[in-house]
């Protein structure tokens, strides 16, 4: 057992922390969500030039790993330093999903550019008010005489806006699920973009009768793959929450340790200290869960339940500490010029992608009854 | 004991409910369906308060021979029911329900010939500048300061969380005239009859919600008459503890509450569960729902008791104990309303939310108001004095009785 990161992890995650550190604090941030395009090109190329366009990625295809680890220390940062640039959408789930398609010229040659940074992907999967469970897609894909033709229509395509290619997932008409790449500039491809509450830039994207060739269907029979995407969101996205957790508590104990009420810092009030005490349970409990399943993942043990249980940790528990973060700031919590209020619609937005926390708990309840009654009842044997 | 309105009532429900179908224009009711907010969007609340003003009602809780209508307690619930029931803004509560009463009970003869009378047409809005930077919860330790000279005060100092300070014409407020005695003994109240005083400048704050409700207000040198004091001077906190009684009671909440979860239970019949089928249907929200309704329903049942002036009312921890319920169950409506939403909450929609912008929501109307009520309403349990000073003013009546 070890739930430790590698030497190089380390030096990565360090790595990338001062950069954040230097180009990202809170009002940089807030510039660039306000600028026209809502990302930094300077910031993707800074990200590019250290690598961390690569680091997600099997050494194969030419990446530096790529493990379950890798993903959690990339993403608690870009959680905990609110990062907008589309590093979820490009990297972590259109990058990571091409990267595991066998064969694909396509593919491949998009997962290079992504890589490079000459280009930008978009995951197009989530429809009508979220689609946590894959056998709910309803995306139709019909081949026809001369290619293939789509239609349906995808909800908060993260980077949806810029991307010069949309991965999508689709049903074929015997039902089973379909992975295919999407020039958005096709035909028959609207648009309706829109900045998100988190200060991202998504778009809400509807096919109609687009035409496809052939080659635009880079996977069928795709349950697994599209499994594997949606396995690598929940694990993405608990772990930004649980970066965000970290930003918020430590924002909570500086704030109530220097505002001063009655005389006094606000901390010395027990309400506060004890308001304090439950988010640092609630911070230690989700990022214990959350590297015990990256340590999970990489033993290859890991059960769809363990990516729910995390996704659900991450989403009440992360709930819970940024409303407490917005209580203890009092009236300045409930603006737009501190950092926690951002904090809480993140986690917000986390919540509601890919599943909220009560249909993931819901999963986790029905694998461990089932799990109860598979296993043997030693206790009546043993009698 | 029994629940039911008297046969006269429900034909004065028919005659409110007559009105208020046919009064309210078209940017009223637009909106009203877009507050999201204990505040209604400004300018339409102020022009719907001039009509219910016109036809008598705009002020159903006071006294009638300041303007009041002369309701009984279960009428009021009944116009705030139907009012709530067609989704119109509620007329906000400063002038009405805080300053107004106080004016009548503490103010001068000349005070309630001027000002009541534009607090009752809606002519005039007050903000309220109570709070300070480094004077929130701890309130008394407030520092803006009125010097006296001859018949004026000069004010120099600093408010925040006035709210809606940029649309306001006129402000009570709470100033330091004495450092002498104890802290709560040195603050005087004062009405003032501008907002562009010279040296009075507002900045506006923007929310959580991305939109603007509150204020700084800075005061530099600022010359006001002594005329709008209220109360002798360095007597200010016993004036503010009395509003205090006022901002706390004679409206009914949970008709709003009831409400929204209304428009819940509708929307759940359409609004897909991630296990497949409509959230209707789906056992484990059925089960968060129930715990919600059975919250407001004892939270109905608490405050029908107060306004009907039950004994469980009159017990001395009813301010606190109506401040945490219903700012808890506010709280609760809305993070259920953002899960009824899913993804449709997550779209910021700024502009939509705006009355007459004429933009589409992405969406409809409940998925539009879901995130900026949740927001929102991250304040509840802040302003009007914080759930953890409620709590223990709370605990403090158990020992006293
Ligand atoms: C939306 C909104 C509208 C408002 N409208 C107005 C208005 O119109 N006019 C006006 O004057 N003011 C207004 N206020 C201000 C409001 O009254 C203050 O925000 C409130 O009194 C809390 O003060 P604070 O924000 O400085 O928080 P602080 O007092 O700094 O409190 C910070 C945290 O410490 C806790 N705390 C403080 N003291 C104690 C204690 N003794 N024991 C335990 N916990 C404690 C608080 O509960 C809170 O969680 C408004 C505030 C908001 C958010």
């Amino acid at each position: 057992m070890d739930f430790t990161f590698t030497e190089e992890q380390v030096m990565l995650r360090d790595a990338m922390s001062r950069l954040l550190g230097q180009h990202y604090d809170f009002d940089q941030r807030q510039q660039i969500v306000h600028s026209s395009a809502g990302r930094s090109e300077r910031v993707w190329r800074q990200f590019r030039d250290m690598g961390l366009l690569h680091a997600p990625f099997p050494e194969a295809v030419g990446g530096f790993g790529g493990k379950a680890s890798d993903l959690v220390l990339l993403a608690e940062l870009l959680g905990e330093h609110l990062v907008v640039e589309p590093y979820l959408p490009s990297i972590l789930l259109t990058g990571r999903a091409l990267a595991r398609v066998d064969g694909h010229a396509g593919a491949l040659g998009w997962l290079e550019r992504l890589m490079e940074g000459s280009a930008l992907g978009a995951l197009a999967h989530e429809e009508g008010h979220g689609t946590a469970d894959i056998t709910r897609i309803a995306t139709e894909l019909i081949p026809t005489d001369d290619g293939l033709l789509l239609n349906g229509e995808k909800r908060l395509v993260l980077g949806g806006t810029d991307a010069d290619v949309l991965l999508v997932t689709a049903r074929l008409p015997d039902g089973a699920l379909a992975m295919l790449l999407v020039d958005p500039t096709l035909r028959g491809v609207g648009m309706e973009c829109y900045s998100t509450i988190d200060g991202r830039r998504a778009a809400n994207i509807r096919f109609e009768n687009v035409r496809l060739a052939p080659d635009a269907l880079i996977q069928s029979n795709a349950d697994k793959a599209i499994q594997d995407i949606v396995h690598d969101a929940l694990l993405a996205l608990s772990a930004e929450a649980v970066g965000a957790m970290a930003a918020l508590l430590t924002a909570s104990v500086q704030y109530a340790g220097t505002r001063k009420q009655f005389g006094v810092p606000i901390s010395s009030f027990q309400a506060i200290a004890h308001r304090l005490a439950d988010m640092k349970l609630a911070y230690v409990k989700a990022r214990s869960t959350l590297f015990y399943t990256a340590a999970l993942i990489e033993s290859g043990r890991a059960e769809p339940r363990d990516y729910s249980l995390l996704k659900a940790q991450a989403g009440r528990l992360g709930r819970a500490i940024a409303e407490s973060a917005v209580q203890i700031h009092g009236g300045v919590g409930t603006t737009d010029e501190v950092s926690v209020g951002h904090h809480l619609k993140r986690i917000l937005a986390i919540e509601a992608m890919f599943g909220p926390s009560e249909y993931h708990l819901r999963l986790v309840g029905a694998s461990s009854v089932s799990a109860a009654s598979a296993a043997p009842r030693r206790e009546a044997m043993e009698a | 004991m029994h629940i039911d309105f008297s046969d006269e009532l429900q034909a004065f429900r028919r005659e409110v409910g007559e009105f208020l179908d046919a009064a309210p224009t078209a940017a009223i009711r637009e909106a009203g369906k877009k507050t999201t907010s204990v505040f209604a969007p400004f300018k339409e609340v102020m022009e719907w308060h001039r009509i219910l003003h016109a036809k008598g009602w705009s002020a159903p809780a006071w006294p009638v021979e300041h303007g009041g209508t002369g309701w009984s307690v279960e009428q009021r619930y009944i116009f705030a029911e139907e009012h709530w029931k067609r989704d119109l803004p509620p007329l906000l509560p400063n002038g009405l329900q805080m300053v107004g009463p106080l004016i009548m009970e503490l103010g001068t003869e000349e005070q309630k010939r001027r000002y009541l009378p534009g607090i009752l047409s809606g002519e005039d809005y007050w903000t309220q500048g109570y709070s300070e930077p480094n004077a929130g919860s701890d309130l008394a330790s407030l520092a803006c300061s009125a010097v006296s000279d001859g018949d004026d005060y000069v004010i120099n100092g600093q408010k925040i969380w006035t709210t809606l300070a940029h649309e306001a014409n006129r402000m009570f407020m709470l100033v330091r005239t004495s450092r002498e005695a104890r802290k709560q003994a040195g603050i005087t109240f004062l009405l003032l009859d501008r907002m562009d005083y010279p040296g009075m400048v507002v900045r506006p704050i923007v929310g959580l919600d991305g939109l603007v409700e509150q204020c700084e207000v800075f005061f530099d040198n600022v010359r006001v008459p002594k005329s709008g004091r209220v109360g002798a001077e360095n007597d200010g906190w016993s004036v503010a503890k009395q509003l205090l009684k006022h901002e706390r009671g004679g409206t009914a909440l949970s008709p709003m509450l009831r409400r929204k979860m209304t428009l819940i239970q509708q929307a759940v019949r359409s609004a897909p569960s991630p296990n497949g089928g409509v959230l209707a249907d789906d056992p484990v929200f059925q089960r968060d729902l129930g715990e919600i309704e059975a919250e407001l329903v004892s939270y109905e049942a608490y405050e029908r008791m107060i306004l009907t002036n039950h004994p469980i009312g009159s017990d001395p921890g009813m301010p606190s104990l109506n401040k945490i319920m219903s700012t808890e169950l506010t709280q609760q409506l809305g993070a259920l309303q953002v899960r009824v939403a899913g993804l449709w909450a997550v779209p910021s929609q700024v502009n939509a939310l705006t009355v007459a912008s004429g933009i589409d929501p992405i969406g409809d109307m409940f998925d539009l108001t879901a995130m900026p009520f949740y927001l929102n309403a991250r304040a509840t349990s802040i302003y009007a004095g914080t759930n953890e000073i409620q709590r223990d003013l709370l605990a403090r009546t158990l020992h006293a009785a």
